[in-house]
């Protein structure tokens, strides 16, 4: 008895449960984003570690290659020499050593296709059950001797492949046929992740994986109860130079922490666009809670009249926005469960990764998405509540003196205020590019999010003028709107509240932006390709990989051969140090590359790579200052260092890269067996393209994952997975769009409600349902419109910048879509329909008695 | 005589100079307490203004207003809010209570804001003397017009403040029920010692009243103590409305 306020507030949320549906609803759906993202990469992640761990087996130690520098997981680390398992069994305290051989090994299917893997294809080394892994046999037996393999079990299930069967395997040496014996899995699982994994005994693999004695490492057993770290130390003392031993453990996470990092980007994106979600909402938070505060405003004045101070009303007002934040971030965590098995479902229909995994909600999961859902809607309710607590008490009497109106000059100065720092930060981060990607995603996001919000603020002033304008150009196509009743009507109300217009705009506005902004660098990213390709490729033909490792050396080799193709040159890479940095370099044959690509030589010649030369883009030559005939110390992985002298400077790194070696400087100081990224080649003179064509490709017949492409398609692949890209993201904003068009939704159904009086004035003197529907639905239009309209202004700018902020490499120009930008306004029409049939349906429903009667 | 609120020399001007409304022009009057006062005026004659000022709802534009021994000019919006939850009762035309409560809780409102105990002897005196008994735990939507009104008066009695004030309590009631408001207002003047000044246009209203005041253009114009409902209407007459 003694505290109103939770009772008033509780009350309150109870009294306008329908009205408030449309926010909880919005609040849900971006908290659900968040968790879902949580807990799919929380699961995912999980059970790959699970899977790492459980491959581990008995592997107490292991033997690997030393790397200089870079990343542990993902490293090109050198081969180790098989005999040293011979050094290593002797020690006292070793239980067991084996060599563990290695390599890209491609299953082909019934249909004589690759097998389609949700991860690489591997083949293996195994000694079976007995051996230090933790690989058991779920079926069969193990493969013994060249002609058998034993194979994960789910990607026989996923080939329907039976037990004798014999299965063709590509490797690196090539084909080869082998009977399936025996069916491999862990304790809890059928497969490795996504991958396939082929396992051959040791000879065997040796042979076929063209190891050549050199494994990719040795696995240890040490006996029980001998100390591990003494035997470590042991080892350590008989193995040569830059190679060390490592405990299994350590091996295990790092493999399984490269998969990790790949899930927490894809995590990383679905956050990004939940946030995305969650700021439109809450824009639809702050106009609910607008709205409902200027309907409540005799209720909140009666309030202050009679005892209530400013604070308790604010507190009642932040307090409804916490239950409402409470509620829906409950129901927005379960709803996370099934966004999370959504995403994994649709993903994996789509060929993707995701081992099975049970779901897990991590305690931060529960603490972000609290944390998210209440802070979002505390926020956005934080403005409508110091402006009910500003309401003066004498309002319950003559509500016409409810709201002193924030001042216009104040509000535009805040504004533009907002608008400026945020193009500040937006370039700062996206130019200057301060700590890293999260310094630039950091900064670039925290200026469009204030830039939206200056935009947001400004379109106040603008969003009467607008209204106008629009309700006369709208729909000339039709007949003008404003002639009509209906027409004026609703331009006249978008008018009235222009503070409501523009906030319900703009939640529209920010998803447009975003989609104007990807659109105008990614069209601007195809136009910037297509013209390179056509201005530096000189090739007939590509051969591209199709899968998840490259393609075998042994392609470009036997290319090389055929009479047909006058140049041929695989494209390779490394990693290697340079004046301290990391960069990717890229090997190619000089004098055939030459033929293919024309990268803009400025000085020097592209064929002295071949003499051991190396080639450098024209920004790092002039950072390094360099010329030909200068060297550059270079740092590999295995931590040689060569003095390469310069053999010239190019202008195009589109295809190049901005360091490029030759095949044989490369093999001489990285002994990892190599794959090619793509391969390229030119017609001889006087043969036939067809005839070229069917040669090119009855070699590639033997690489399962090669795909002979002339530059058209090539050109065309290269532009689908960029349409694909821009798909998942156009998806994904779609999901913020439609949170922009509750909004609106939303307004127009609070609007109508509050207008019920003036509904029932127009009805009482003649107007007539469908006109009083086409008034509703009108307003919404323009209302879209006007979001549609800010959202091109503003995101095309935005794009724009963003398409000259990143590299050269892959924007040479940059491209306005007008398709798109006509789409979207199109599309806005539509939109503002859609939101409007529900309020439209309830204004034509009004009873015109009681709506007059209605204080 | 004691003083329970009074105006001094108070002044309300709204606009700026060339469309400048004065809607307080000079205005000095006390009302006494343990009396029952009608303001009375034609429309624009400032009544509602000079009670919004009275109660601390308004501020003036010059002058004082003092409840009690309290000058308002000198109090920030805490301190108002304060006085008006202690010290003052308010009874309005329409839109009294608070929708989502029930006619208990709004009655005990002041209280229950200031986080103030009631006075349970004098709440049932309360509810007595307006008939409430049975229907406490209703909602305002579930109550006629009369009984929302005699919540009204109820909540303004409820916290015992110094001075009641009324604006136009009867404006919404058919005319029976409005005389049973104004029995029981009068009656709380004179048998329970309340204070209520009430802003009236209706002479019959006025007439329950011990003293009407009556305004003109922002100024006090003329006053009938123990006033019937003829007197009054005779000088509202004289008075040009």
């Amino acid at each position: 008895m003694s505290t109103p306020l939770p009772r008033l507030t509780i009350r309150g949320v109870l009294a306008r449960k329908f009205r408030i549906l449309l926010t909880i609803l919005a609040v849900v759906s971006g908290v659900a984003f968040v968790s879902g993202a949580f807990i799919l990469t929380d699961s995912v992640k999980s059970a790959i570690n699970q899977i790492f761990e459980e491959l581990r087996g008995d592997i107490d130690l292991e033997v690997r290659s030393t790397i200089a520098f870079g990343d542990e997981a993902r490293a090109e680390r050198d081969p180790v020499s098989a005999a040293l398992v011979q050094d290593i069994i002797d020690i006292p305290g070793v239980a067991k050593v084996e060599a563990n051989f290695f390599a890209a090994a491609t299953i082909i299917d019934r249909d004589g296709k690759p097998l389609r893997t949700s991860g690489p294809a591997f083949g293996i080394s195994w000694t079976g059950p007995d051996g230090l892994d933790g690989r058991i046999l779920l079926e069969g037996r193990t493969p013994v001797g060249p002609g058998e393999v034993a194979i994960d079990k789910r990607s026989v299930d996923r080939a329907k492949f039976e037990l004798g069967d014999v299965i063709t395997i590509v490797g690196p040496t090539g084909k080869g046929d082998f009977t399936l014996v025996g069916l491999t899995g862990t304790s809890n699982s059928s497969g490795s992740g996504g991958a396939s994994i082929s396992a051959f005994d040791p000879q065997t693999a040796d042979t076929f994986l063209g190891a050549k004695g050199l494994a990719e490492s040795i696995y240890v057993g040490v006996e029980d109860g001998v100390s591990r770290s003494s035997v470590q130390a042991e080892i350590a003392n008989v193995l040569p130079e830059n190679t060390e031993v490592i405990p299994g453990e350590q091996s295990a996470e790092e493999t399984a922490g490269a998969i990790n990092d790949i899930i927490d980007i894809f995590g990383n994106v679905l956050l990004g666009f939940a946030a995305v979600s969650l700021f439109v909402s809450a824009f639809l938070i702050f106009n609910t809670f607008a709205i409902i505060i200027s309907q409540r405003m005799r209720e909140l004045a009666l309030l202050r009249a009679v005892g209530a101070s400013t604070r308790q009303i604010r507190s009642m007002i932040i307090g409804e926005a916490l239950i409402i934040s409470i509620i829906a971030t409950a129901i927005g965590l379960f709803a996370g469960l099934g966004v999370a098995s959504g995403i994994t479902a649709l993903f994996n229909a789509a060929g993707a990764a995701f081992p099975a995994a049970n779901l897990t909600v991590a305690p931060r999961t529960i603490a972000v998405s609290l944390l998210v859902g209440v802070v979002v809607t505390v926020a956005a309710a934080a403005v409508p509540a110091i402006r009910a607590g500003r309401i003066p008490p004498v309002a319950a009497m003559r509500p016409e003196l409810g709201f002193s109106a924030l001042q216009r000059t104040k509000r535009l100065a805040v504004g533009l205020t907002t608008f400026l720092v945020g193009v500040a930060l937006f370039c700062f981060g996206l130019f200057l590019r301060p700590g890293g990607n999260t310094g630039t995603f950091g900064f670039a996001g925290l200026g469009a999010v204030m830039l939206f919000l200056g935009v947001a603020s400004l379109s106040t002033t603008v969003a009467a003028p607008v209204s106008n304008a629009l309700s006369r150009i709208l729909p000339l196509p039709f007949f003008p709107m404003v002639r009509s009743v209906p027409g004026r009507l609703a331009s006249r109300n978008a008018q009235r509240t222009p503070r409501r217009t523009a906030s319900t705009a703009s939640a529209l506005m920010v998803g447009l932006a975003l989609v104007s902004m990807v659109s105008v660098v990614a069209e601007s990213v195809k136009a910037s390709f297509s013209e390179q390709l056509g201005r530096s490729v000189t090739a007939d033909f590509f051969i591209t990989n199709t899968g998840f490792q490259g393609l075998p050396v042994a392609l470009a080799e036997r290319m090389a051969e055929l009479p047909e193709l006058s140049a041929v040159s695989p494209f390779r890479a490394t990693v290697a140090q340079i004046n301290g940095e990391t960069k990717q370099i890229g090997a190619v044959q000089g004098e055939a590359f030459a033929e293919l690509v024309d990268i803009d030589l400025q000085s020097g010649a592209v064929a002295s790579i071949d003499r051991g030369a190396i080639l450098l883009h024209a920004d790092p030559a002039r950072d390094l200052d360099v010329g030909v005939g200068d060297f550059i110390a270079v740092t590999w992985q295995n931590g040689t260092v060569s003095e390469l002298p310069v053999g010239g400077v190019y202008g195009d790194s589109s295809i190049a890269g901005n360091w490029l070696i030759s095949l044989s400087t490369l093999k001489e100081v990285v002994t990892a067996p190599p794959v090619d990224f793509f391969v390229g080649a030119k017609i001889a003179d006087g043969v036939e393209i067809e005839a070229a064509r069917t040669a090119v490709e009855l070699v590639a017949e033997d690489f399962p994952s090669a795909e002979v492409q002339d530059q058209a398609e090539f050109q065309q692949s290269q532009e689908d997975q960029l349409n694909q890209l821009l798909t998942i993201v156009y998806g994904l904003l779609v999901f913020a769009i439609f949170i922009a068009v509750l909004g609106i939704a939303n307004t127009m159904a609070l609007s109508v409600f509050e207008r019920t009086r003036e509904f029932g004035l127009l009805r009482a003197v003649g107007m007539n349902r469908r006109s009083l529907k086409r008034t509703v639905r009108w307003e919404a239009i323009i209302v879209s419109v006007f979001g549609a309209t800010l959202g091109i202004v503003v995101g095309v700018p935005l794009g724009i910048g963003v398409a000259n902020a990143l590299p050269d490499t892959f924007i040479t120009q940059t491209v306005i879509p007008t398709g798109t930008i006509i789409t979207i306004l199109v599309a806005s029409i539509l939109v503002g329909m859609f939101a409007a049939i529900f309020p439209a349906r309830r204004a034509a429903k009004l009873d015109v008695l009681q709506a007059i009667a209605t204080q | 005589m004691t003083v329970a609120a009074q105006a001094v020399d108070a002044y309300k001007i709204y606009g700026s100079e060339d469309s400048e409304v004065r809607a307080l022009d000079g205005v000095t009057v006390s009302f006494e307490l343990g009396k029952f006062t009608a303001i009375m005026g034609p429309s624009g004659s400032g009544k509602s203004t000079l009670m919004h000022c009275l109660a601390g709802l308004d501020s003036l534009t010059a002058g004082a207003v003092i409840i009690g021994d309290t000058d308002l000019a000198n109090l920030d919006d805490k301190s108002l809010t304060k006085l008006r939850r202690e010290k003052v009762g308010f009874i309005f035309q329409a839109y009294n209570l608070i929708p989502t409560l029930t006619a208990e809780e709004n009655i005990t409102l002041p209280m229950d804001l200031g986080g103030q105990d009631v006075d349970q002897a004098w709440f049932d005196t309360v509810i007595e003397a307006m008939g409430l008994g049975n229907r406490l735990q209703h909602r305002p939507s579930e109550l006629s017009g009369g009984q929302q009104q005699r919540v009204a008066v109820a909540r303004a009695l409820a916290s015992k403040p110094q001075i009641i004030f009324a604006d136009e309590p009867t404006g919404n009631l058919d005319s029976r029920t409005g005389a049973e408001i104004l029995t029981f207002m009068k009656h709380a003047v004179s048998d329970l010692g309340q204070t209520i000044v009430m802003v009236t246009h209706d002479p019959v209203a006025a007439s329950y009243a011990d003293r009407v005041v009556f305004l003109g253009d922002g100024k006090v114009v003329d006053e009938i103590l123990n006033p019937t409902a003829d007197q009054v209407l005779d000088r509202m007459k004289r008075l040009g409305s």
